[in-house]
């Protein structure tokens, strides 16, 4: 429901075909912040210089984090807004979505944050991400070529991860 | 009684002898590093090849020992066969007619060269090399060079298998020497002299 403008004003965009290209793109984030791999299949607008673009993405998915664990009903920890919590405690906030995309996330407990961002209409993601977040150890983790903390740059990693994605519906 | 191991586990092991070989105990002596590696990878197959041959016979040639190689041996190690064997060897030895002997000796210096290529193998399947050169800031780096570094860091990997083959043949009472090719990542190219 919307208060400030109907979906003829803010028409959704058109609906995907079947032969792929629903994932708009994607980040991957280290627990220190430095972005490890940003892919991008769909993106018609750019408002930022990338550096900007990773920064405000990890700021924005830290301050939700955040947010969404202290507003938490069920928790009985009252801790201060803004302290640094370990991944996996508090509750986990897994999407949002808009009238044009839908953002999926998805943090590991080593702190390896996957941000996917696709079509508005896309179903629940998580397993997809739990899938990617496999490619990711089996290609990059284990590649005795990668050093951990930089970003990745694995031929193989980028090959499978488009073909996974193009199937994602 | 059959013990397993986690397969990531070995992964890890690899990775971190050549790491640790050619950033910590050799630095800035790549050939010490991947003798050194070799030298394990020669008692490691020492000590399989005992251990896989033992309710065998003996084997007859030459051929016939890179053939358990290829098949039984490398079944055991990596789940799978050699998928091509090459070989210029054209002559086999015929101990009895004597007076051919001296020319078939000369032909075998020449001859006894086995190219077993292995078209995934496994300890490289998950190595994976930049896509694209970055031309990063600090300046401009000529496509031959980085082509040439990940060549180099990809090789190190290569010998500690190189030696478990090494090891297996000389176990088997053929001396021999091996080295590795990879043009082509994840296949793999084992070339195996044979010493006379």
């Amino acid at each position: 429901m919307q208060f400030f403008g109907g979906s003829e004003i803010s028409p959704s965009p058109p609906l995907p075909t079947a032969s792929g290209n629903n994932a708009h793109m994607m980040y991957i984030f280290n627990r220190n912040g430095v972005c490890l791999l940003y892919r991008e299949w769909n993106r018609p607008l750019r408002t930022l210089d990338s550096n900007q673009d990773h920064k405000l993405m990890f700021g924005l998915l830290f301050s939700l984090k955040s947010l969404t664990a202290k507003m938490d009903p069920s928790s009985a920890e009252k801790g201060n807004l803004g302290v640094p919590q370990l991944p996996g405690q508090g509750c986990s906030f897994h999407s949002f979505r808009t009238n044009t995309y839908k953002l999926s996330f998805m943090e590991s407990p080593s702190g390896i944050k996957i941000i996917l961002v696709t079509h508005p209409k896309a179903s629940d993601l998580r397993e997809s991400l739990k899938y990617i977040y496999n490619l990711y150890v089996e290609y990059v983790v284990k590649n005795p070529l990668y050093t951990p903390g930089t970003p990745i740059r694995s031929e193989l990693f980028n090959t499978t991860l488009d073909q996974y994605v193009r199937g994602l519906g | 009684m059959v013990r397993e191991v986690s397969e990531s586990c070995m992964d890890s092991l690899l990775t971190e002898i050549v790491s640790s070989y050619c950033n910590r105990f050799y630095v800035n002596k790549p050939e010490l590093a991947a003798r050194r590696i070799e030298a394990i990878g020669y008692q490691v197959g020492h000590q399989l090849t005992e251990r896989y041959t033992i309710e065998r016979p003996r084997f007859s040639d030459h051929l016939e020992a890179i053939k358990f190689i290829c098949k039984d041996f490398w079944s055991e190690l990596f789940k799978k066969q050699i998928d091509n064997l090459k070989t210029n060897h054209r002559v086999s030895f015929r101990p009895q007619i004597l007076q051919l002997e001296v020319a078939i000796q000369t032909f075998w210096l020449l001859q006894g060269t086995f190219v077993l290529q292995d078209n995934k193998f496994r300890w490289l399947s998950h190595m994976s090399v930049d896509p694209s050169v970055d031309i990063s800031g600090a300046g401009q780096e000529p496509f031959a060079m980085s082509e040439n570094k990940s060549a180099q860091a990809t090789s190190m990997h290569l010998y500690f298998p190189c030696g478990i083959i090494r090891g297996a043949l000389s176990t088997l009472g053929i001396p021999c020497a091996v080295s590795a090719d990879t043009s082509n990542l994840p296949a793999c190219s084992f070339v195996i002299r044979i010493k006379v």
